[in-house]
């Protein structure tokens, strides 16, 4: 009689389970901090106890019924391996207390150092300063008159031509520029004028560079007429317009005018033949 | 180095002192470098400026 035998297993499968919001299923009868069982270490050379690894008796998880456990039991012989390994590739721990000794690395010459410091930074100074005044200096020689603007400004003049106790008129920078000869007597006159009682005192040497050679621009401090030469009061200048009038050195004498006539720049030059104004 | 502390001691230690010698070696060295510019042009350009040939053209009367 053939024993029967079912072919049927039955098998109880786990109900779904619902997914904790972390992501991990909800499992309350497994304990997930607990270690895994130890494996048999299994390379083919059967199940030996490990020197590593507390035996199965002494510690570690068991299921009973449906529940995980993990005991250990307080009187499990130590299983740590005690031998010290000699041969390893990892830094020695040193005691943290112990500085490293840097005196290698220490200058023999602070001082020297010191000073080659600041003498860097101040040679970079120094170059940096240099630098910005060259650039400023630079920049504002650009807003100089040019060469050729500074040579149309400079007028020449040949005094040989002009006899003495003469008048002469020339244009310079638009303006009327009035040379006169003088005579020796018109130079003592000039000179003899007591100029401190003036209305602007100014001496006769210091309106010309030569006493024979008065250079004065002609144009009246008043209000900018020309005045005429040899006329006036005072043998020298009258300007028609107010009425001022200007004695032999261009002085302010009579008349509206506050000041004396303005002496523009000017110099001599080749053996004093020649004037240059400007 | 006896020298090196001299050096930082005079010049160094105060800021002021400092400030005003890399004012004044600016200048000085502003001066010197134009002049040794200067004196390299010329030489290297020697013969072709109108000063070295002026003597050429310009007779002093």
């Amino acid at each position: 009689m053939a024993s029967f035998k079912a072919l049927k297993t039955a098998v109880s499968l786990a109900p779904t389970v619902r997914a904790l919001p972390s992501g991990i299923p909800h499992a309350p009868l497994l304990n997930l901090a607990v270690r895994a069982p130890h494996d048999a270490h299994d390379h083919g050379h059967g199940v030996e106890a490990r020197s590593d690894v507390a035996p199965r008796w002494a510690s570690g998880p068991s299921k009973v019924g449906s529940q995980l456990y993990s005991k250990t039991f307080a009187s499990a012989s130590p299983t740590l391996n005690h031998q010290q390994r000699f041969m390893h590739t990892s830094v020695s721990v040193k005691n943290a207390n112990e500085v490293p000794d840097f005196s290698a690395y220490r200058t023999s010459n602070p001082d020297g150092n010191r000073a080659l410091s600041y003498f860097m930074v101040g040679s970079m100074g120094v170059i940096s300063a240099s630098a910005a005044k060259s650039s400023i200096s630079e920049f504002l020689q650009t807003m100089a008159a040019s060469a050729d603007v500074l040579a149309l400004a400079k007028v020449e003049v040949d005094l040989a031509s002009i006899p003495e106790g003469k008048n002469v008129i020339i244009k310079w920078r638009g303006k009327p520029v009035f040379i006169r000869h003088r005579t020796p007597g018109e130079i003592e006159e000039a000179r003899q004028t007591d100029w401190k009682t003036l209305r602007d005192p100014e001496s006769d040497d210091a309106r010309v560079k030569k006493p024979e050679w008065l250079v004065m621009l002609g144009v009246c401090t008043h209000l900018g007429c020309v005045p005429i030469g040899e006329a006036g009061d005072y043998g020298g200048w009258f300007c028609p317009c107010h009425g001022s009038h200007y004695d032999i050195s261009g002085r302010i004498r009579k008349g509206p005018a506050p000041l004396n006539l303005e002496v523009p720049a000017y110099e001599f030059s080749e053996a004093d033949e020649k004037l240059v104004i400007g | 180095m006896a020298l090196s502390n001299t050096i930082y001691n005079a010049v160094f230690k105060r800021n002021s002192v400092f400030v005003s010698t890399i004012f004044i070696g600016a200048f000085a060295f502003g001066i010197g470098f134009d002049t040794g510019v200067q004196k390299f042009w010329d030489s290297y350009n020697k013969g072709k400026q109108w000063k070295d040939i002026r003597g050429k053209y310009v007779q002093e009367s």
